[in-house]
């Protein structure tokens, strides 16, 4: 006869916790995606009109979205960045060895992941930067945008930005995908060529945008 | 026309103080279907009887063969040369203990991991040696042979990221082993002693997706759908427990 061994310890303290943290990497994480392609398409209506735009961002300002939900993405920005910081290696001995590891694998998804990890911290700097810049200095207008992106540095700061935001944005919904199983085996191929696509139209409209904002004249 | 091969095999006996770890070199004529365990087995009968590599059935059943194969863990009876270039590396699976060359100990690994799952039925049945096996239906008894399949070579282990930055992880083979305990009606262990063992960063949670598990596995098991599938029911039994307080 086999002995339950943890069916009878009613001691043993269910440790949750981290299956709650991992809903809330994942959840904060999905929650970023839909935020990053609404921003993107919402300041990309420049390229259609920057009256439009100036309506979109009159109306976040009015109804005081701008001033409440900016800071609020900020702090699901930062709270996204610790909860998958629990997965990061942060000492060199650690960093060492997955490097070595993906460089000797040659395997697509874990060079992915390094990709995540890397763009991450850009990210972090780079968009915290960006929140600051953009949210102290409200109301936004196209022609604000257009001059700041004209003035300085600006234009190469969006060009790494971009691509690095919206990398990180498609590698992150195809991994929440595979790892939760909302996508199986026969879907993965599609999946990882339905966000490779999406990623490179969303840098393509943020290209155009950043244009847009470059001949825009005040 | 038959290619020459050329075999850099990692080299180091750890019981010999005066060994070292290096790569050595092997050059060896290809012939028709020839696998790494032909490639190994030749090598040590021609070249170097003192080449230490491990193997037992050659057709991929027992999993004792799993070695790094120009970067990728993999079997060496199932892995052709042809399959490979002129140049091939032969390393030994890192994370297990290294007994020689390309020599590992996957066994005192495995048997620590399925003690900590505890990898065996739990029942509060008495067990009547002449009574008929208990029936179940065929669907359930296929999909728990289907997580059955695993030889436990290791390479899924050997090949995941989560497991060379945390030794304590248990790795889709240990995960695996708990999922085909949990399909099995014949285990009463419920959704909170499942979530003992792996509702936490060691188990299911530390899982990074990376799914170099699923690309590499010699026995193509169903790694991701597994993976998957225990994400979502220990993150709804976390729910369930942390609303339930």
């Amino acid at each position: 006869m086999s002995v339950p061994l943890t069916a009878n310890h009613k001691s043993l303290q269910c440790r949750r916790l981290d299956g709650l943290l991992d809903w809330a990497q994942m959840l904060s994480g999905a929650g970023l995606i839909g935020f990053m392609w609404m921003h993107m398409t919402l300041v990309a209506s420049v390229v259609i009109s920057p009256g439009i735009m100036n309506a979109i961002a009159g109306f976040f300002e009015a109804t005081g979205l701008a001033q409440v939900g900016g800071p609020l993405v900020f702090l699901l920005f930062l709270a996204h960045f610790a909860l998958a910081a629990r997965k990061i290696p942060f000492r060199l001995e650690g960093q060492k060895t997955i490097w070595e590891h993906a460089r000797l694998l040659r395997h697509a998804d874990t060079w992915l992941w390094v990709v995540q990890v890397v763009s991450a911290m850009v990210i972090l700097i780079m968009g915290a930067i960006h929140m600051w810049v953009v949210l102290s200095d409200l109301p936004i207008t196209a022609v604000k945008s257009a001059e700041r992106i004209r003035s300085g540095a600006w234009i190469f700061f969006y060009l790494l930005l971009l691509p690095l935001a919206e990398l990180h944005v498609g590698i992150g919904l195809y991994r929440i995908a595979v790892k939760w199983g909302f996508a199986g085996r026969a879907e993965r191929k599609g999946l990882k060529r339905g966000e490779n696509l999406l990623t490179l139209v969303f840098i393509t409209i943020g290209v155009l945008t950043l244009v847009r904002f470059w001949f825009l004249k005040g | 026309m038959a290619r020459t091969l050329k075999f850099n095999i990692f080299r180091y006996n750890p019981q010999d103080p005066e060994s070292t770890p290096h790569m050595e070199s092997f050059v060896l004529e290809e012939t028709d279907s020839m696998t790494l365990f032909i490639v190994l087995n030749r090598i040590r009968e021609e070249q170097d009887p003192s080449l230490q590599f491990d193997f037992c059935c050659r057709a991929g059943i027992c999993g004792s063969c799993g070695m790094v194969i120009n970067g990728r863990p993999g079997l060496a009876c199932h892995t052709k040369t042809r399959d490979l270039p002129d140049e091939i590396t032969l390393l030994p699976l890192p994370v297990y203990q290294l007994v020689g060359d390309l020599s590992v100990d996957t066994g005192a690994w495995f048997r620590e991991l399925y003690d900590t799952v505890e990898s065996w039925i739990h029942t509060k049945k008495v067990f009547d040696p002449t009574a008929p096996e208990e029936r179940m239906e065929n669907e359930v008894a296929e999909a728990i042979y289907e997580l059955d399949r695993c030889v436990e070579c290791g390479c899924c282990v050997a090949a995941c990221g989560t497991a060379r930055l945390r030794p304590d992880f248990l790795g889709a083979a240990g995960l695996n082993r708990v999922g085909r305990f949990l399909i099995d009606p014949r285990d009463e262990r419920t959704e909170q002693d499942y979530y003992q063992i792996i509702g936490n960063d060691m188990g299911i949670f530390g899982c990074m997706g990376l799914l170099a598990c699923e690309d590499v596995c010699p026995k193509h098991m169903p790694l991701q759908d597994q993976l998957g599938f225990l994400r979502r029911k220990m993150g709804i039994t976390a729910l369930k427990t942390f609303f339930k307080k």
